[in-house]
């Protein structure tokens, strides 16, 4: 325990120092990284620790993200606000979804949740007089915006936008921490391992997986708010159903299961178009190889993880008997 | 418990690389060179419009290698947003905070405009001819200051249509129209109401609007055949344009059609079979280098001349690469009226007084005209028809003044 405290210390201390020697730009990009973080935390709490699987969670984010865009344009709510309420809206439409799903599992969950993700950008564009249509909504320079043109506390806006995401990512991985520390995420791993065994020492299946459902969401939630008030504009093709894929695959990069790798995914999805640019011969403005990079890192990682995990194991196996 | 030191100390690393990857961005203005930004469907289903940008493009590389601008180059870098406006939206992020681009020049899309232009104008950032015609761009100069498009207005275009079925067909004219449902789209249309005044209620029998990411729009045409109407209005972009055609075709519907501006070049046009299109009628304000009448015309030359040597795999008869080089002429000549003291005022002041005649790449007797109150650089169109196999134009240039 105390070293995982001070691993979290040292995490916080360098996303303190960093903004100081990064450029205003890289700033604000690390600041949707930490966007991500909290989408993929919400995805290792669902896929990770419950076992049911979600291509939806980029229609999460968007509900979150529109539910910000919407109070702050058109009911003056201050942007700050609108995060535990855009959390608490996810989160609700995730419960309704985890009821369904408790019916599902495998390979139709995972279609029925891409089934979200790929109708979710055509209902926004359905109800355009409340969510802007296509054209999206702008947020930039509205009275609701927190940070911009003053600056908070000497803040430049992207200096504020990346402590302001940080700060929430912070918090909500010490939630995403004590929740699964907790019975709550015990009788999670139960159930992800043996839904028998652990109906049978008395962990209420329907009431974790449904939950599990919403936390999760409500973590995407908060998520798309923080993504809508960084970018200051929401618009439905800003969740493709690409976006639930990549966070996905981030969760796979994070080591499914582990709050604590959540970071690379996130750092990945941000910055695996720039390192694919940086390949030779491969131009990032013909056809798709970021999408192709995606995969093939996904391959890559569900045809190497399980060796070299397998073969630490070994190794940790053999000292640790080899200590005895 | 030092696998989670471990995996902190790697998180560490990863982003310190990120930081020592990241240098001091390049000045817009240098004295050798002027760094100008712009982002665009360069994949994706409106990809064909990117070639507005390669076109632009390579008449900086041709003028480049003519010494430039006032003795600097133009180095013009623009990204991929898949016609995604919260992509342009980053993009443009990305060119004015890490790339210190001079101005923005071309920004494609009305979408994509509208996301970038308050942003943009708070940092101070020209926005200068963008690849959009919706009206507010040019209209909205007191609060958007920085903005100003260069595509003749969406709203006079659809008013022209108009105009054209009142004084050809206003009688028996039963009109469908096919409409795009974004701000584009519904400027179009909204533009083509005025242009029948009073008898637009009982010209226009139906009205559908698609998505822009919708797959198809075979249904939307079938309706609008259901209801018997002899004219058909095509305000649609790129592939929804041609699939238009193509139902309409199918269903052995033989309406007189009017296709919008921006799915009117040539390479959309040619669709088989030859019949499809035969008739249609739109607007010219670019010389598009399919067009016969300028086959040996000096600006078609010109233009397939610098695709030869600066557009690797751009088709010479590409109407939307002859419109970037057209936007691009504009450019260059207002950042040579912008003077050797390159500033971002005198970029505004140079493109709010532009009064240029010899632009080659556009249609003889159109145009580019601005004042600092009125900033629609082409206004001033000319109708054309589509006639075995290709463009036609007739009627004389016509304003399309708001």
């Amino acid at each position: 325990m105390r070293v995982k405290l001070s691993a979290f210390a040292l995490g916080a201390l360098v996303l303190v120092v960093l903004p100081f020697v990064l450029t205003d730009f890289r700033t604000v990009q690390l600041a949707t990284v930490g966007a991500y973080f909290i989408a993929i935390l919400g995805l290792d709490v669902l896929t990770g620790h419950s076992g049911q699987i979600s291509l939806g969670h980029g229609a999460f984010m968007a509900v979150g993200a529109y539910t910000t865009a919407i109070l702050m344009a058109n009911h003056g709510v201050r942007d700050l606000w609108t995060i535990p309420i855009a959390a608490g809206v996810a989160g609700v439409i995730g419960l309704l979804a985890g009821v369904p799903a408790l019916r599902l599992s495998g390979l139709y969950l995972a279609l029925a949740t891409f089934g979200i993700a790929v109708v979710l950008p055509t209902i926004l564009k359905k109800f355009d007089h409340f969510t802007g249509g296509s054209t999206g909504i702008t947020l930039f320079g509205k009275p609701t915006q927190t940070g911009h043109g003053v600056g908070v506390w000497g803040l430049t806006n992207n200096q504020w936008l990346y402590a302001l995401t940080w700060t929430v990512g912070g918090v909500v991985f010490l939630i995403a921490w004590w929740l699964l520390d907790s019975r709550f995420g015990r009788s999670l791993r139960a159930i992800r391992d043996s839904e028998l065994a652990a109906v049978a020492s008395g962990v209420n299946r329907a009431k974790y997986k449904v939950l599990a459902f919403g936390v999760s969401a409500a973590f995407a939630g908060v998520a798309g708010a923080l993504l809508a008030i960084n970018v200051a504009y929401v618009a439905p093709d800003t969740f493709p159903i690409q976006l639930s894929l990549y966070l996905l695959v981030g969760a796979v990069v994070g080591f499914f299961g582990s709050i604590w790798g959540a970071v690379f995914g996130a750092l990945l999805i941000q910055f695996l178009p720039d390192i694919v640019g940086l390949i030779p011969h491969v131009d990032t403005k013909q056809a798709g190889p970021t999408t192709l990079f995606f995969g093939l890192v996904l391959v890559v990682l569900m045809l190497v993880l399980p060796i070299v995990l397998r073969a630490a194991s070994k190794l940790a196996n053999r000292s640790y008997f080899g200590a005895q | 418990m030092t696998r989670n030191l471990c995996v902190i100390a790697l998180a560490a690393l990863t982003l310190a690389g990120v930081a020592a990857a990241s240098t001091a961005g390049t000045p817009g203005v240098t004295s050798t060179t002027i760094t100008l930004g712009s982002s665009g469907p360069l994949t994706g289903e409106a990809a064909a419009a990117a070639g507005v940008l390669r076109g632009a493009d390579g008449y900086f590389k041709y003028v480049n290698a003519r010494g430039g601008v006032n003795g600097r180059k133009i180095d013009f870098k623009y990204l991929d947003d898949g016609y995604d406006p919260s992509r342009t939206v980053q993009n443009v992020r990305e060119l004015i905070q890490q790339d210190n681009v001079f101005a923005l020049f071309s920004v494609v899309g009305t979408n994509g405009n509208l996301a970038i232009r308050d942003f943009a104008n708070a940092s101070g950032v020209p926005t200068v001819f963008s690849a959009a015609g919706a009206t507010t761009l040019g209209r909205d100069y007191v609060k958007y200051p920085w903005t100003i498009g260069y595509l003749p207005p969406y709203g006079e275009e659809g008013e022209l249509y108009g105009k054209h079925i009142l004084a050809t067909n206003g009688k028996k004219a039963k009109v469908a129209v096919l409409y795009q449902s974004d701000d584009y789209g519904k400027d179009v249309l909204a533009g083509f109401r005025r242009g029948l005044g009073a008898k637009a209620r009982t010209l226009i029998v139906q009205t559908v609007g698609y998505d822009p990411t919708a797959s198809d729009v075979q249904s939307q045409v079938a309706q609008l055949k259901a209801s018997g109407a002899n004219t058909f209005c095509i305000f649609a972009f790129g592939k929804f344009a041609i699939q238009a055609f193509q139902y309409a075709n199918k269903l052995g519907w033989k309406p007189q059609i009017y296709v919008n501006d921006v799915a009117s070049a040539s390479s959309i046009m040619q669709l088989g079979p030859r019949s499809t299109a035969e008739g249609s009628i739109s607007i010219a304000w670019g010389k598009d280098p399919a067009t016969p009448q300028f086959k040996s015309d000096p600006g078609v030359l010109l233009a397939a001349k610098i695709i030869k040597k600066y557009i690797p795999g751009g088709n010479p008869s590409d109407g939307f690469l002859a419109a970037g080089m057209a936007e691009g002429f504009s450019m260059v000549d207002a950042l040579k009226a912008a003077g050797k003291n390159l500033t971002r005022k005198s970029l505004m002041n140079a493109v709010t007084h532009m009064n240029e005649a010899n632009n080659p790449f556009l249609v003889p007797g159109v145009k580019v005209h601005t004042t600092p109150t009125f900033r629609f650089p082409i206004s001033s169109v000319q109708l054309q028809r589509w006639h075995n196999g290709h463009w036609v134009l007739f009627g004389g240039v016509q304003s399309a003044k708001p």
